[in-house]
C-alpha cells in the first residue's frame, strides 16, 4: 500500500499520524530492558539445573525473542488507529468468552493444578492465557460503550404500571445502565474462577471497575460494590477452611515453612538478604533452586536480592512513572473512548504491579500473579506490549499544545 | 431555533460536565494507583530488606551453606622396632537417600496415551530402580535383603546408612556401580577412616582403641591430641536441591594429619611377656589373670606391658579370653537370679518376662566382662606386694646403716610385736642367719627386726622416696596408687604393728608399676626413674618432633648401697627362694613374693617375682605376677595343677626364663661362672677314623667324655654326629667296629626325676640332657618341664632340654592371725 500524501488524508487519518508519547515509550523500553536482564539473571540457575534445557541461557534467549516480537507488535498496534477498536471490541469480547470456554474443554492446558492456558494453534505451539485477552477486551468494550453514555437517548418508562415505575426508579439511580456491564463481568469472572484463576478475576474486575469509575458511574455504586465485596470476602475467609489457612499462612508463613509457606519465606529471605545495596547483579543465592518461580512470579525478589533496596525502589519508581504517564495520557486523550481505554489499561498494570510486589513482600496473601515486563512468559509479555501499543496509539491523537 | 440552541447548549454543558467528571475521576485513580498504593509497597520493602535484613540473611545463609568436616588422618603407632601397631585407612560408609531416589522420577514423565498420569508406570519405574540397587548392594556387601528393601521405603529419609566401613574391592565395585548407573544423587559413599591394629592382641592394653568419640583407652587415649590431627572444613554454597556450588563463597581449610608415635615397647618382647603370662595361666590354673612388665631399669622405658585377660584390638567388643568367658557366663546366671528376685517391672507396670530378664542379665554380664577385659591391670589395679617389697626394706636399711651385711638375725619361726605373735612361713624357724641369708630365706621375723631397726619415720621416708605413695607418672591414662597408712598413724604407737607387717610387704597396696620402679631404683644405682611408653613423636614425613628423655625422679639410695642390694638379690636367685628363676649365664637377681589378693579373703593369693639381670649391670627388670592360682582343696598349699602355691614356685621359673629370653633377644652377653662354663654347650669334634687315645684326647679338649661300644682299635662311628651341640661334660658314644645304630628312640617321661636320675635315663637311650632352672642339683631339684615331650621319637644323640625346679622353696603365703 502506497503511502498517501498528506493532503489526501482525512482528519482522522491525520490525527492518527501524530507523534507517540515518548515518555511512555521510553519507560516501557526501560522496564522491558531491566526486566530482560533480571530474567537472564534469575532464570540462569533454573535453566542450568533443568534437565530439559541444554543451555543455562535458554529461558533468557526465549524471553528476548518474545520481547523483540512484542516490541514489533507494540509498534504495529501504535500505528493502528484505535478508533476502530470501538467496533472491534465487541467481537474481541465474544472471542475472549469463547476462548475462555474452550479452556474448560480438554483443549485447555493444565499446569500446577490450574487450567488457564490454550495452545496458540489449539493443538500445538506456545501457550497463552485467554484471560489476558479477556482483560483488554472487557476494558475496550466498556470504554467503547461508556464513551457514548451521554448520547444514549433516555428511555421513557410507562409510569402507569408498577413495573414501569420500578424500572424508572432503577434507571434514575443508574442501575439499569450498569446491567450489561455487570452481566459481562459476571460471565467472564465465572469462567475465570472455574479455571481457577483468582488473580485473573481480580484484574478483570479491577480493569472493568476502573473504566466504570472513570466514566462517571455514581460513586455510591462503588461504595456499595466495595462493601459487598469486603463483606463477601470476610464471610468466605471465615467459613472456608482453605481461605482461613491462606490468611493464617499470610500472617505467619513459618507455620508451614516447608509446605505452603515455603515460597513466601524464600521470597522474604531473598529480599531480606539483599539489604540496602544487594549482593550484586547475578549473585543471588536464592535463585539456586531455593526460591520457586524465581524467574517468574518472584523475579522481583531476586532483583532486590541482587540490587538491594535501592534497585527495588528504582524499579518501583519506573513503574510509578509508567502508571502516572498512563493516566496522563488518559487525561489528555482526544476523546472519551481513548481516555477510558487508557484508564483501564493503566489501572490493569497498576493493580498487577501492586499485587505482585505485595505478594513477594508478603504485604498481601499469595495469589500467584506475574510482574509486567519482568516475569518470564512470552505471550503475556506480547499482550502487555500490545496494550502499551494501544496507549501509544491513543497518545498519537492527543492534540498538540497550541503554539503562541 | 431557540429550542434548538437550548438543546445544543444543554448537550454541550452536559458534555462538558461529563468530560470534567471523567477528568476528576481519572485524577482520583491517578492519585490512588499512581501514588498511594506505592506507599505500603515501599514501607514493606523497607521492612523486609532493611529492618529484617540480618535475620533473613542469616537464615538464608544457614540454608544455603554446606559445611563439611574433612577428617584428618590419625597418626600411626609403632613399636620400638618400627612395627606398626595401629594405623588408619580410608573406608567408606554406604548411604542411601530413599527420598532422593523417588525424587529422581517425575510423575509427569509417566502418562497414558490420553495424557492422564500413569501411576502404575511411575511406580514400576521406582520399583525397578530400588530392586536394582538392592540386588547389587546385597550381592556385594552380604546384607540382609529384607532390611535393605524395607529401608528403601523410608521415603521421608535422606540418610540411611546401609553399611559402615566398606573397604577395598567392595568399595571399588560399588563406586563403579554408582557411576555407571548415575545413582550419585541417591546412593553415596562417604569416606571415613577405620583404625587397624596389625598386631591384633599384642599390647592391647597399652595401645588401646578408638571409638566414635576418639581414643578410648591406652596410648590412643593418652596421646589423642598427638594422633588426632586437626580436622579441615569445606564450606561451600549449595542449591535448594542440595547440590554443591563451587563459587567465590567456597572456603577450604585443609586438614592437618595426626603425628605418628613410636613406643618404647618392643612387640617381640611384648609377645614373650604375653606368652609367659599365658603359659603360666594355663600351667597353674590361674583364675584372675596376671601381669607381666618388662622395663629398662636405667631409663624407665617400658619394653613390655602385658596384662591378662587380653583382647583383640580389631574386635575390642568381643570377649576372647576363655576364663573371662566362663566368668561372664557365671555372672549372667547370677545377675539373672538377682534381677528375678528384684521383681522388676517395665514402663507399663507389667513384670518383665523371662526373656527380658535374661537379656538384661546378659547385657550386664557382658558389659562387666568387657570392662574387665579393657582394664589395664598394670595401671588400674593395686595389690599387696608381699615379700618382693623386702628389696626396698633391705636397701633402706643398708643405706641408713641400720643394718650391715655382717649382722645376724635369729628366727625361731615367729616374732612377737606389741604382744602379737607373727609367724614365719617356715614355722620351724630359719635359725640364725646373716643379712643375705635372711633375704634368701625371705624370713619375715628377720625383716620385722630390720624394720624396727630402721624405725617408723625412716621407713616411711623411704616408702615415699621409692615413690610408693605417688603416681609413677607414666604417660598412660588411669594410673592408680595403692592404699597406704598415713604417716601419723604409721609412726604412732598404734601403728607399730603396721611397721612390722609393712616390713614384709603386707597390709598395704601398690600398683605393679610402682613396685617395678621402686625395685628398679634399688638395683640400678639408686635412681627412681619415671616410666614411659612414648619413645618419640614424628610427623607425616618422618621428622622426629618430640623425643622422650629418661627422667630421674630422684636418687633414693647411693650407688654403693644399690650394688650391695643387687648382690644380695642375686644370691636370692642363686641360692635362695628365687632359685627357680636361675638361668645359667645370665646373673639374674630378684625377689619372690606371695601375698593375699584381697585382705582376709582366703585362697586368693597373688604369686609374684620381680627380677633383673645381669645383676652387676641391670639391662632389664621384670615383674611377673599371677592372680589366684586355682585350688582343688581350700587352704591347700598346692594348686589344682599340683604346683606349690608361691612366688618362688610359680612366678620365679617363668620369670627367669623370660629374663633369659629377653636378654638373648637384646644380645646381652652371657657371663658364666667356671662351673657353668663347664656345662656350657660344645660342638662334637670328628673322631671317626682315629684310634681311641686320639679320640679321647680330642673329646677331652672339648670337655667331653666317652664310652666305647665294641672291641676295635679304630673309631668307626660316633653318636652324636660331628658338629652336634651338646652340653659340656656329656659322654660321647664311640663305636669301635660295631655298627652304629641309626634307629630312633622314644623320649621318656622325666618329670619328678632328680638331675642324676634324668641324666642316666637319657644317656641309657643315647640321648643327652641339657638342664636348666637352678644353679645346683640336689635331691630336691626335680625335673619339671621337658622341651621334647615324652613319647616323641627322636634320633639318637638328640639333646633333650629339661627344666628343673627346687621343690624345697616354700615361700608360701603366711596368713596373719
Amino acid at each position: 500500500m502506497a503511502r498517501k500524501a498528506k493532503r489526501d488524508l482525512t482528519v482522522e487519518e491525520q490525527l492518527a499520524r501524530g507523534p507517540v508519547d515518548l515518555p511512555l515509550l521510553m519507560l516501557t523500553m526501560l522496564l522491558l530492558g531491566v526486566g530482560l536482564i533480571m530474567v537472564l539473571s534469575a532464570s540462569y540457575a533454573t535453566a542450568y539445573y533443568d534437565p530439559k534445557t541444554d543451555s543455562p541461557l535458554a529461558y533468557a534467549i526465549a524471553q528476548a525473542r518474545f520481547a523483540l516480537l512484542g516490541v514489533a507488535v507494540m509498534y504495529g498496534v501504535s500505528r493502528f488507529n484505535y478508533q476502530y477498536l470501538r467496533v472491534l471490541s465487541v467481537p474481541m469480547l465474544v472471542g475472549a468468552a469463547i476462548l475462555l470456554v474452550m479452556v474448560l474443554t480438554p483443549l485447555g492446558v493444565t499446569l500446577n493444578g490450574a487450567t488457564r492456558w490454550l495452545k496458540l494453534l489449539l493443538v500445538a505451539g506456545p501457550t497463552f492465557q485467554p484471560s489476558e485477552i479477556a482483560k483488554i477486551a472487557v476494558i475496550l468494550f466498556f470504554a467503547a460503550r461508556l464513551s457514548k453514555r451521554d448520547s444514549i437517548k433516555k428511555k421513557k418508562w410507562n409510569r402507569r404500571t408498577r413495573l414501569g415505575r420500578t424500572l424508572a426508579w432503577l434507571d434514575k439511580v443508574g442501575f439499569l445502565e450498569l446491567v450489561p456491564y455487570g452481566v459481562v463481568l459476571i460471565i467472564i469472572a465465572a469462567l475465570l474462577l472455574k479455571e481457577p484463576h483468582l488473580s485473573g478475576t481480580i484484574l478483570v474486575m479491577a480493569g472493568g471497575a476502573a473504566v466504570l469509575f472513570a466514566a462517571g458511574v455514581k460513586m455510591y455504586w462503588f461504595v456499595l460494590g466495595g462493601t459487598v465485596a469486603v463483606a463477601g470476602m470476610a464471610i468466605i475467609v471465615k467459613f472456608t477452611p482453605y481461605m482461613t489457612s491462606r490468611i493464617q499462612l499470610w500472617l505467619d508463613p513459618w507455620s508451614d515453612s516447608l509446605g505452603k509457606g515455603y515460597q513466601t519465606i524464600q521470597s522474604l529471605y531473598s529480599i531480606g538478604s539483599g539489604g540496602l545495596l544487594g549482593l550484586g547483579l547475578g549473585k543471588s543465592r536464592q535463585k539456586f533452586l531455593f526460591l520457586p518461580e524465581s524467574e517468574n512470579d518472584f523475579i522481583f525478589s531476586v532483583a532486590v536480592e541482587e540490587l538491594g533496596l535501592v534497585g527495588g525502589v528504582l524499579i518501583l519508581g519506573l513503574f510509578m512513572m509508567f502508571i502516572l504517564r498512563g493516566y496522563w495520557i488518559a487525561l489528555h486523550a482526544r476523546d472519551r473512548f481513548g481516555a477510558l481505554t487508557a484508564v483501564g489499561i493503566t489501572t490493569l498494570f497498576a493493580v498487577q504491579v501492586f499485587l505482585n510486589i505485595g505478594v513477594v513482600t508478603n504485604l498481601i496473601p499469595n495469589t500467584g500473579i506475574s510482574l509486567p515486563f519482568f516475569s518470564y512468559g512470552g505471550t503475556a509479555l506480547i499482550i502487555q506490549l500490545a496494550e502499551v501499543g494501544i496507549m501509544l496509539s491513543i497518545s498519537r491523537q492527543i492534540p498538540a499544545p497550541k503554539q503562541d | 431555533m431557540a429550542q434548538q440552541n437550548e438543546r445544543r447548549e444543554r448537550r454541550e454543558r452536559q458534555e462538558r460536565t461529563s468530560k470534567q467528571l471523567i477528568f476528576r475521576r481519572t485524577v482520583m485513580l491517578m492519585v490512588i494507583f499512581g501514588m498511594l498504593t506505592f506507599i505500603p509497597l515501599g514501607w514493606k520493602l523497607w521492612d523486609v530488606a532493611i529492618v529484617h535484613h540480618e535475620e533473613y540473611q542469616l537464615r538464608q545463609l544457614q540454608q544455603s551453606t554446606r559445611d563439611v568436616e574433612v577428617k584428618s588422618s590419625r597418626g600411626m603407632i609403632r613399636d620400638a622396632k618400627g612395627n606398626i601397631m595401629a594405623m588408619s585407612a580410608t573406608v567408606y560408609n554406604l548411604i542411601l537417600s530413599p527420598l532422593d531416589l523417588i525424587n529422581g522420577f517425575d510423575q509427569k514423565d509417566y502418562k497414558n496415551a490420553d495424557g492422564t498420569p500413569d501411576v502404575q508406570a511411575y511406580e514400576a519405574a521406582i520399583r525397578q530402580r530400588r530392586d536394582m540397587i538392592t540386588d547389587k548392594v546385597c550381592a556385594v556387601l552380604d546384607l540382609d535383603r529384607e532390611t535393605v528393601s524395607k529401608r528403601m521405603e523410608y521415603t521421608w529419609s535422606q540418610y540411611e546408612v546401609l553399611k559402615k566401613n566398606v573397604e577395598g574391592e567392595q568399595a571399588e565395585e560399588l563406586r563403579a556401580f554408582i557411576a555407571d548407573n548415575k545413582l550419585g544423587y541417591s546412593l553415596v559413599m562417604t569416606p571415613t577412616t577405620k583404625r587397624y591394629y596389625p598386631l591384633s592382641s599384642v599390647a592391647s592394653h597399652v595401645v588401646g582403641f578408638v571409638n566414635d568419640s576418639g581414643g578410648a583407652y591406652g596410648v590412643e587415649a593418652a596421646y589423642e591430641d598427638v594422633l588426632e590431627g586437626v580436622s579441615g572444613r569445606v564450606v561451600t554454597s549449595k542449591t535448594g536441591a542440595g547440590t554443591e556450588i563451587y563459587n567465590s563463597y567456597s572456603n577450604y581449610v585443609d586438614a592437618v594429619n595426626g603425628n605418628d608415635i613410636t613406643l618404647t615397647l618392643d612387640s617381640n618382647i611384648q609377645r614373650m611377656a604375653e606368652q609367659t603370662l599365658a603359659a603360666g595361666i594355663e600351667k597353674y590354673d590361674i583364675r584372675n589373670g596376671g601381669i607381666c612388665l618388662v622395663m629398662e631399669p636405667k631409663t624407665g622405658a617400658m619394653l613390655a606391658m602385658a596384662s591378662s585377660p587380653n583382647y583383640d584390638l580389631n574386635h575390642y567388643g568381643t570377649i576372647y579370653d576363655e576364663v573371662l568367658n566362663q566368668q561372664a557366663a557365671a555372672l549372667k546366671e547370677q545377675k539373672y537370679q538377682e534381677l528375678k528376685s528384684q521383681n522388676l517391672k517395665d514402663e507399663d507396670g507389667k513384670p518383665l518376662t523371662e526373656e527380658e530378664l535374661r537379656k538384661k542379665a546378659s547385657s550386664a554380664a557382658v558389659s562387666d566382662a568387657l570392662n574387665r577385659q579393657w582394664r589395664n591391670k598394670v595401671l588400674n589395679d593395686t595389690y599387696e606386694p608381699g615379700s618382693t617389697f623386702k628389696s626396698m626394706v633391705l636397701a633402706a636399711a643398708l643405706e641408713t646403716g641400720a643394718v650391715s651385711e655382717s649382722d645376724t638375725f635369729y628366727c625361731p619361726g615367729y616374732y612377737v610385736v606389741s604382744g602379737r605373735r607373727i609367724s614365719c612361713h617356715d614355722h620351724s624357724g630359719h635359725g640364725s642367719q646373716t643379712l643375705a641369708e635372711a633375704v634368701q630365706n625371705s624370713c619375715n621375723p628377720a625383716f620385722m627386726m630390720i624394720g624396727q631397726k630402721l624405725g617408723a619415720e625412716a621407713f616411711y621416708d623411704y616408702f615415699e622416696a621409692f615413690g610408693l605413695k605417688s603416681k609413677t607418672g607414666i604417660d598412660l591414662p588411669g594410673e592408680a596408687t595403692g592404699l597406704v597408712w598415713s604417716r601419723d598413724y604409721f609412726t604412732s604407737a598404734e601403728g607399730y604393728q603396721s611397721l612390722a607387717t609393712a616390713s614384709f610387704g603386707q597390709r598395704f597396696t601398690v600398683s605393679p608399676l610402682q613396685l617395678l620402679t621402686a625395685v628398679s631404683a634399688t638395683v640400678n644405682g639408686g635412681y627412681l626413674m619415671q616410666p614411659y611408653v612414648l619413645q618419640s613423636v614424628s610427623d607425616a614425613s618422618g621428622n622426629i618432633i618430640r623425643q622422650t628423655e629418661p627422667t630421674v625422679v630422684r636418687q633414693v639410695i647411693s650407688e654403693q648401697t644399690s650394688r650391695q642390694a643387687a648382690e644380695i638379690l642375686e644370691s636370692v636367685v642363686s641360692e635362695g627362694t628365687g632359685r627357680n628363676a636361675y638361668v645359667a649365664g645370665y646373673r639374674i637377681g630378684g625377689k619372690t613374693g606371695t601375698a593375699e589378693g584381697e585382705v582376709g579373703v582366703k585362697d586368693e593369693e597373688i604369686v609374684s617375682f620381680v627380677g633383673f639381670a645381669p645383676a652387676n649391670d641391670p639391662q632389664v627388670i621384670v615383674l611377673l605376677y599371677f592372680d589366684t592360682p586355682g585350688r582343688n582343696v581350700s587352704g591347700s598349699k598346692y594348686g589344682s595343677t599340683g604346683y606349690y602355691i608361691s612366688g618362688g614356685q610359680m612366678a620365679a621359673p617363668m620369670a627367669g626364663q623370660l629374663i633369659a629370653d629377653v636378654l638373648d633377644y637384646m644380645g646381652v652377653e652371657r657371663q658364666y661362672t667356671q662351673e657353668e662354663a663347664n656345662a656350657a654347650d660344645v660342638s662334637v669334634p670328628k673322631v671317626v677314623g682315629y684310634d681311641l687315645t686320639t679320640a679321647q684326647a680330642a673329646l677331652k679338649r672339648k670337655n667331653l667324655t666317652c664310652r666305647t661300644v665294641g672291641q676295635g682299635d679304630v673309631v668307626t662311628g660316633q653318636i652324636p654326629a660331628v658338629g652336634a651341640t651338646i652340653p659340656g661334660n656329656s659322654t660321647v658314644i664311640l663305636y669301635m667296629g660295631e655298627e652304629t645304630p641309626t634307629d630312633q628312640v622314644i623320649v621318656p617321661d622325666l618329670s619328678g626325676l632328680t638331675y642324676d636320675q634324668a641324666k642316666k635315663k637319657l644317656n641309657d637311650l643315647g640321648l643327652y640332657l641339657r638342664a636348666s632352672g637352678v644353679s645346683y642339683y640336689s635331691a630336691v631339684t626335680k625335673a619339671q618341664d621337658q622341651s621334647v615331650g615324652p613319647g616323641e621319637t627322636v634320633d639318637r644323640g638328640t639333646v633333650i632340654p629339661v627344666r628343673f625346679v627346687d621343690t624345697s622353696v616354700t615361700d608360701s603365703f603366711t596368713p596373719l592371725e
